[in-house]
């Protein structure tokens, strides 16, 4: 019995040290971009499991969805008809205004802002943790995926890439508390620091005493060390802070896009660039 | 070979469902950590040394999954394990409280001990996620040592009948 004990406390100490050493290597692993190999061939074999348990929940999510009472579904059939002819008659005026559209683009050469190379990619998880907010996504090193790309949605700057497997990456979001980018207020131009504060928030730090910062004023990406490109929407302002006795001034930011409400992202490679 | 490949497995099956959890389970602000449920449910059938192993192997993929902070999953995951199977050791129960009073206490020594390593959150904010977590772990833990209990009586009537 005594020779058992001695026998797990000498394993609990080797595997202490050994969770340490794995630790310090992961942590050098992420600061100098290269991959983790321990973590890939984890990340690789809970990958199929993950997928497929992430179909089965997006089926069911989808039945549902679909499973209701026919009057029900009569009701919001007579809904949808009065709906498509509203937006048949939207999609005329849309489309001349969309040719429009291309026809001044094309005046202004804004095809090169097409010029980011983007990977479009699917959430297969979220929250590991409750500590992180972190996201799996499944695009990886095949597809082109690499630490620090940007992961953006239609409405602006979600998060970036951390690590990237072969067919997996993981996602950080700005809101989690390691997130740290650089940022500026598209009215003043004013540059800060956009940290995340958890949940979901994030604050603008960094701003000089006599900031021009509002309530309601649009953050974006500032584009400085070319990793994020310049001008993503990130969030708008809701509070700003004052401190008279340091000088400085911060400002609270809420977050364009609900991480916990992604789906279909889009990953932007590293890069120089200037998003429309 | 069964005993070790079953609970990796498991831990595996569990990160990925971790993963796929609705929106809608959740309590204070937190979600249950499925991962750690495995953990404590098989650590507390065994010695504290398969314990820590199977909390090292938990903490090794909830941190590869997480992508941060891998030696703090990995190091609590392995303390947390070790402590499950030492509680076998001086107190063993059929009865289905104890697995569930195991669940969140071990649950909150866990998070304590990775808060203890990294500062993420405020004491409060901290506070109320443990609370959520503790209570729905043991709740997961309760339902999970029915399921298993349900496996043992039907595996120990399989035996009796192959005697006979």
């Amino acid at each position: 019995m005594h020779q058992l004990r001695n026998k797990s406390i000498i394993t609990l100490f080797a595997l202490i040290l050994s969770g340490v050493v794995i630790g310090v290597a992961h942590n050098r692993a992420l600061s100098e971009g290269h991959p983790f190999v321990i973590q890939s061939v984890v990340r690789s074999a809970i990958y199929p499991a993950g997928a497929s348990i992430h179909s089965v929940v997006s089926l069911f999510a989808q039945v549902m969805r679909v499973a209701r009472p026919r009057s029900a579904i009569l009701r919001e059939n007579a809904r949808l008809r009065k709906q498509v002819k509203l937006l048949t008659e939207e999609n005329n005026r849309l489309r001349e205004l969309a040719h429009e559209s291309i026809s001044l683009k094309k005046t202004l050469h804004l095809h090169e802002c097409l010029g980011l190379k983007t990977i479009s990619a699917e959430v297969i998880a979220r929250d590991e943790s409750s500590w992180f907010h972190t996201a799996t996504i499944d695009r990886g090193r095949r597809a082109g995926v690499t630490p620090g790309a940007s992961v953006v949605n239609h409405l602006g700057l979600i998060g970036q890439v951390v690590e990237a497997d072969p067919f997996t990456a993981q996602v950080v979001a700005l809101t989690d508390t390691s997130s740290e980018i650089s940022a500026l207020v598209q009215r003043s131009r004013c540059h800060g620091l956009l940290q995340g504060l958890g949940g979901n928030r994030l604050v603008l730090t960094s701003l000089p005493k006599d900031a021009d910062v509002r309530r309601g004023d649009v953050v974006v990406s500032s584009g400085l060390g070319r990793v994020i490109p310049k001008g993503l929407v990130v969030g708008r302002i809701i509070r700003v802070s004052r401190n008279s006795i340091y000088g400085t001034t911060s400002a609270f930011v809420r977050p364009a896009v609900r991480f916990d409400q992604v789906e279909q992202v889009l990953v932007i490679k590293p890069g120089r660039g200037v998003a429309r | 070979m069964k005993r070790t490949v079953l609970p990796i497995l498991s831990l595996m099956v569990a990160c990925a469902i971790q993963g796929n959890l609705p929106r809608f389970v959740t309590l204070f602000g937190a979600k249950p950590n499925l991962v750690l449920v495995v953990l404590i449910a098989y650590s507390l059938a065994s010695e504290p040394g398969f314990g820590a192993a199977l909390g090292f192997v938990a903490g090794l993929i909830e941190g590869s999954a997480v992508g941060l902070s891998t030696g703090s999953f990995i190091v609590t995951r392995t303390i947390t394990g070790f402590l499950a199977g030492l509680v076998t050791t001086r107190l063993f129960s059929d009865n289905p409280i104890v697995p569930v009073v195991s669940a969140a206490w071990l649950t909150l020594v866990c998070e304590v001990l990775f808060l203890l390593a990294n500062p993420l959150a405020s004491v409060s904010a901290a506070g109320m996620i443990i609370l959520g977590e503790c209570i729905l772990n043991a709740f997961m833990t309760f339902i999970l040592h029915f399921i298993l209990r349900q496996f043992e009586a039907r595996r120990k009537m399989r035996l009796v009948n192959a005697r006979l």
